[in-house]
C-alpha cells in the first residue's frame, strides 16, 4: 500500500469536518447546532478507537469523560488566581488526559483480562462506583460538584469567558475529532491495528500466534479514554461551566456512544462520523420540529437503520464499494 | 433488497436535507428588535419569549407542568389583560419552546436558536440548576434576559451573570420560614437538629437554614448528613435523640424523607416541631405513614390554596399583577385537562411570564438593559407570591416559601401568615399520642 492509500481514508472524514465547520461559521445561528452534532461525532470517534478496533463494549466509558471534565474544572478552580490566562486551559486539558488515562490503565489492567459480556459487566461498575466515590469521599466538591462560571469570568473577563464557552470549547472539540481520526488511522496502519483486528476476529487464535493481546487492548483502551477525557474537559466543563457528579457520571452517554458507533459501522474510520451525523442531526431537528415527541420518532428510525444496515451504514457501503472507492472507506 | 437499502438511505438524506433547508429558510427579514434608547422606540406586534423545557427525560413531569403554567399565564396576559402595555400599544405575548430532554448537550444550541433564528426577546431558563447554568453563557453573550423558574441553587447567582434573574425562592431560603414560624410561636425553643441528605440541593438548603437559625438565635445541637438512598437512619437518629433537640429539620428527596419520619416514630424521637424537605409535601407521604404524619411540616414554593391575591397585596402595600388563583386554575385546566391540578412548577413558570409582562410595562420599553434596571426596583405580587430580586445578583428575595403541615389528614398552609389557610399546630403530638389516635388538629 502506498502512503496515499494508507491515509486516503482520512480525506472524506476531514472533508466532512471542513463542511461542518464552514456551515457553522457562515450560516448565522448554526454554530451551536454544529457544535452539538460535533460532540456526538467526536464521542463516537473516541469510543470507536476501543470498541471498533477491539470489539469490546465498555459500559463505563462515560467515567473517562467525567474525569476529564473534573480535570479541567479542578485546573480552573484551583489555578484561577495564578494569572496564567489561556495556560489554564492547557493545564486543564493535560490534567484531563492524565486523570482519564490513569483510570483507564487501572480499569484496563484488571477488566481487560475478561472477555465479552464479563468485560461489559465489570465496566458498568466503574462508572457508578466512581460517582459514589466522588460523592462519598467528598473530593472535588463532593455531591455539590464544581461550578467554574464565576472563576472563568474572573480570570478571562466576561466577554472572553463567554467566547470560551460558546466558541473556543467547540473548536477544541473539532481538534479532538481530527486528532482522534488521525490516531485511528495510525493504529490501523500499524502492527497494533493488525493485532487488534486479529483480537476482534478470534482472540484465542491471536494469542496462539504469539500476539500480546492484553498489551494491545490496554493501549487501545488508554488511547480511547484519553480522547474521552479531552471531550469531557472541553465539551462539558469549558462549555457548560459546571460539573455535577449526577450530570457527568450518566450512563446515557455510554449508550449514545455505542449507538453512534454501531449506527455508522464499528471499526471503520468513517463509521462514527456518519453515525454521529445521523444521530446528532435527527436528534436536533426532531427536538425542534416535534418538541417532546422526538424520541418516539428517533427510536424507531434508529431501529430501522440498524436492521437495514447490520454492519452500520459505512460497513454496508464498504462492502458494496469497488476498486478505488474502497480505499477512501476504511 | 439492495435497492431497498439505498432507497432508504436516499430517503433519509433527502429528509435531512429538507429539515436542514427548513432551518435555513427561517424568516430573517424581521431583525431582532434592538430597541433604540430614544423615546420613539419601535414596538413590534408581538413579544416572543423563548425557552427550553424538559418535556422528556428525568425532569419531564416538571417540564410538562411548566409548559401548562406558561400557557395559562400567556393566555391571561393576552386575553384577559389584553396584551402587554408598552409604548402606548397593547402587545401580545408569544411563547416558543424546544425540548432539551433534561440533558445539558442541547441546551446551548436550542437557546442560541431561540435568540438568533426565532428572535426571542426574553428567555425562560431550563428546569434545574445545572441546565440553567449550561444556557447562561449564551444568554449572557447575546445580552438577553434569562429568567430562572426552576433553578433554585444560590450558586447560579454567585457567578456574576448580569442577565440571569430568578422567580422562585433560592435553595437557601427553603427552611427559613419554618424557623421564623417556630420563633414566632415559641420563642423558648432553642435547640435545632439537622439531619439531611448529602446532595447538591439539600446542602444548599441546610447551609441557608444554619445561617438563618443562627441569626434567629437558635442553637444547632447536631448536624449530620447521610448518603443518597439510605436504608437505615436509626444510628443517626439515635444521636439526634441523645441531643434532645426542640425542633428537627432534615430530608432530601421523597424516599429518605419518608424513612426519616417512620424511623423517628420507631425510635419515639419526639420534638416540638419537625420539618422535612420534599416528602411531606406529597400526598403519598400521608398515604404511607397515616396518622404518624400528623403535624409534620414541609416547605414548598407554592400550593393550591395559598391566599396570595389582590387583598394580600394591598395589605403589604404592593401591586398585584396577573390572574387570581381561581382564574389561574381555570386557565390551567384549559391546557392540562380538568383532572390535573397544578404543582408549584406550573405556578413558578407562570409567575416568570407574569414578571416579564409586569417588568416590560413598568419599564415601558423592550430594551433589555432598561428592563433589567427596572427589575431592580420592581416589587409586586402574583398568585405565586411576592416578586423582588436582589439588584446585584438577580436572586429572588421577595418570594417566600410556604410551610405545609399535616393536620387531621389534610395538608394545610400554616406560614407565612399572608398565605396561610390554617394556624400552625405547635407543639406537635408525640409519637405515643399519635399512636393513640391523636391528630394535629385543634
Amino acid at each position: 500500500m502506498s502512503f496515499f492509500d494508507k491515509y486516503a481514508s482520512l480525506i472524506p472524514v476531514l472533508l466532512i469536518y471542513v463542511v461542518l465547520f464552514a456551515i457553522g461559521i457562515l450560516v448565522p445561528g448554526m454554530w451551536q447546532p454544529v457544535a452539538f452534532i460535533m460532540f456526538y461525532i467526536t464521542l463516537g470517534q473516541a469510543f470507536n478507537i476501543f470498541l471498533g478496533l477491539t470489539g469490546y463494549v465498555d459500559f463505563g466509558y462515560v467515567a473517562f469523560l467525567a474525569l476529564g471534565a473534573y480535570g479541567m474544572a479542578i485546573a480552573v478552580e484551583s489555578l484561577g488566581g495564578a494569572n496564567l490566562g489561556f495556560g489554564i486551559i492547557l493545564i486543564g486539558l493535560v490534567l484531563a488526559i492524565v486523570m482519564a488515562s490513569i483510570l483507564s490503565l487501572a480499569v484496563g489492567a484488571v477488566a481487560l483480562r475478561l472477555r465479552g459480556a464479563y468485560f461489559a459487566i465489570a465496566t458498568i461498575g466503574v462508572n457508578e462506583g466512581f460517582r459514589y466515590f466522588v460523592e462519598g469521599a467528598r473530593i472535588w466538591g463532593g455531591s455539590e460538584g464544581i461550578i467554574i462560571s464565576g472563576a472563568m469570568r474572573n480570570i478571562f473577563g466576561r466577554e472572553t469567558a463567554n467566547f470560551i464557552s460558546t466558541f473556543v470549547s467547540d473548536i477544541l472539540v473539532f481538534i479532538i475529532a481530527i486528532l482522534a481520526a488521525i490516531v485511528t488511522v495510525l493504529i490501523m496502519n500499524r502492527k497494533m491495528g493488525y493485532a487488534l483486528m486479529a483480537v476482534r476476529e478470534d482472540e484465542d487464535a491471536a494469542k496462539v500466534m504469539g500476539i500480546n493481546v492484553t498489551k494491545y487492548k490496554v493501549m487501545a483502551f488508554i488511547a480511547s479514554a484519553s480522547f474521552a477525557g479531552l471531550i469531557g474537559a472541553s465539551a462539558w466543563t469549558l462549555k457548560m461551566t459546571y460539573v455535577f457528579p449526577s450530570d457527568v457520571f450518566l450512563i446515557t452517554y455510554t449508550v449514545e456512544a455505542i449507538v453512534i458507533v454501531m449506527l455508522g459501522g464499528a471499526g471503520t474510520l468513517m463509521g462514527p462520523v456518519v453515525g454521529g451525523l445521523i444521530y446528532g442531526i435527527l436528534k436536533y431537528y426532531l427536538s425542534i420540529t416535534l418538541p417532546g415527541f422526538q424520541l418516539i420518532i428517533l427510536a424507531p428510525l434508529l431501529v430501522v437503520i440498524v436492521i437495514a444496515f447490520p454492519e452500520g451504514v459505512v460497513g454496508a457501503l464498504k462492502r458494496k464499494a469497488r476498486g478505488n472507492a474502497r480505499k477512501y472507506l476504511r | 433488497m439492495r435497492i431497498a437499502k439505498f432507497g432508504l438511505l436516499l430517503a433519509l438524506i433527502v429528509g435531512l436535507a429538507f429539515l436542514g433547508c427548513a432551518q435555513q429558510e427561517q424568516p430573517k427579514a424581521t431583525p431582532t428588535p434592538t430597541p433604540a434608547a430614544t423615546p420613539e422606540e419601535k414596538i413590534p406586534d408581538k413579544i416572543l419569549i423563548g425557552g427550553t423545557l424538559s418535556l422528556t427525560g428525568k425532569y419531564s413531569k416538571e417540564g410538562q407542568m411548566s409548559l401548562w403554567g406558561i400557557q395559562a399565564a400567556i393566555k391571561w396576559v393576552n386575553d384577559v389583560h389584553g396584551g402587554v402595555n408598552v409604548g402606548g400599544k397593547k402587545v401580545k405575548l408569544e411563547f416558543k419552546y424546544y425540548d432539551d430532554e433534561s440533558k445539558k448537550e442541547a441546551v446551548q444550541s436550542l437557546v442560541e436558536r431561540l435568540i438568533t433564528s426565532d428572535n426571542a426577546m426574553f428567555l425562560l431558563a431550563p428546569y434545574s440548576s445545572g441546565l440553567t447554568l449550561a444556557g447562561a453563557p449564551i444568554a449572557d453573550k447575546h445580552k438577553v434576559l434569562y429568567m430562572s423558574h426552576g433553578g433554585a441553587s444560590d450558586r447560579i447567582f454567585e457567578q456574576g451573570y448580569a442577565y440571569v434573574v430568578q422567580t422562585l425562592s433560592p435553595a437557601s431560603e427553603y427552611m427559613a420560614p419554618f424557623l421564623d414560624m417556630v420563633k414566632a410561636v415559641d420563642p423558648s425553643a432553642k435547640k435545632v437538629a439537622m439531619v439531611y441528605e448529602d446532595s447538591e440541593f439539600s446542602k444548599a438548603v441546610f447551609a441557608g437554614a444554619r445561617k438563618h437559625a443562627e441569626e434567629l438565635g437558635f442553637e444547632i445541637v447536631l448536624e449530620k448528613t447521610y448518603p443518597k438512598n439510605p436504608t437505615d437512619l436509626t444510628p443517626l437518629l439515635s444521636e439526634v435523640k441523645a441531643a434532645s433537640p426542640d425542633i428537627i429539620i432534615g430530608g432530601g428527596h421523597f424516599a429518605d424523607g419518608q424513612l426519616l419520619a417512620s424511623q423517628m416514630a420507631d425510635l419515639k424521637l419526639d420534638a416540638k416541631a419537625i420539618s422535612i424537605l420534599v416528602a411531606p409535601a406529597l400526598p403519598k407521604f400521608y398515604e404511607a405513614l397515616g396518622t404518624k404524619a400528623e403535624g409534620i411540616c414541609a416547605p414548598g414554593q407554592w400550593e393550591v390554596g395559598v391566599t396570595y391575591g389582590p387583598e394580600a397585596a394591598k395589605k403589604s402595600g404592593i401591586d398585584y399583577f396577573g390572574p387570581s388563583q381561581d382564574e389561574f386554575l381555570n386557565l390551567f385546566h384549559e391546557f392540562a385537562g380538568k383532572d390535573t391540578m397544578p404543582s408549584y412548577h406550573a405556578a413558578e413558570a407562570a409567575a416568570a411570564i407574569l414578571a416579564y409582562a409586569k417588568a416590560i410595562e413598568e419599564a415601558n420599553s423592550l430594551d433589555t438593559d432598561k428592563i433589567r434596571n427596572t427589575m431592580n426596583d420592581l416589587r409586586f405580587m402574583t398568585f405565586f407570591g411576592e416578586w423582588k430580586i436582589d439588584p446585584a445578583t438577580g436572586k429572588q428575595i421577595g418570594h417566600k416559601m410556604v410551610i405545609f403541615q399535616w393536620q387531621g389528614g389534610e395538608k394545610k398552609i400554616i406560614w407565612p401568615p399572608s398565605a396561610a389557610n390554617a394556624e400552625p399546630y405547635y407543639p406537635i403530638p408525640t409519637w405515643d399520642e399519635k399512636a393513640a389516635g391523636k391528630l394535629a388538629k385543634k
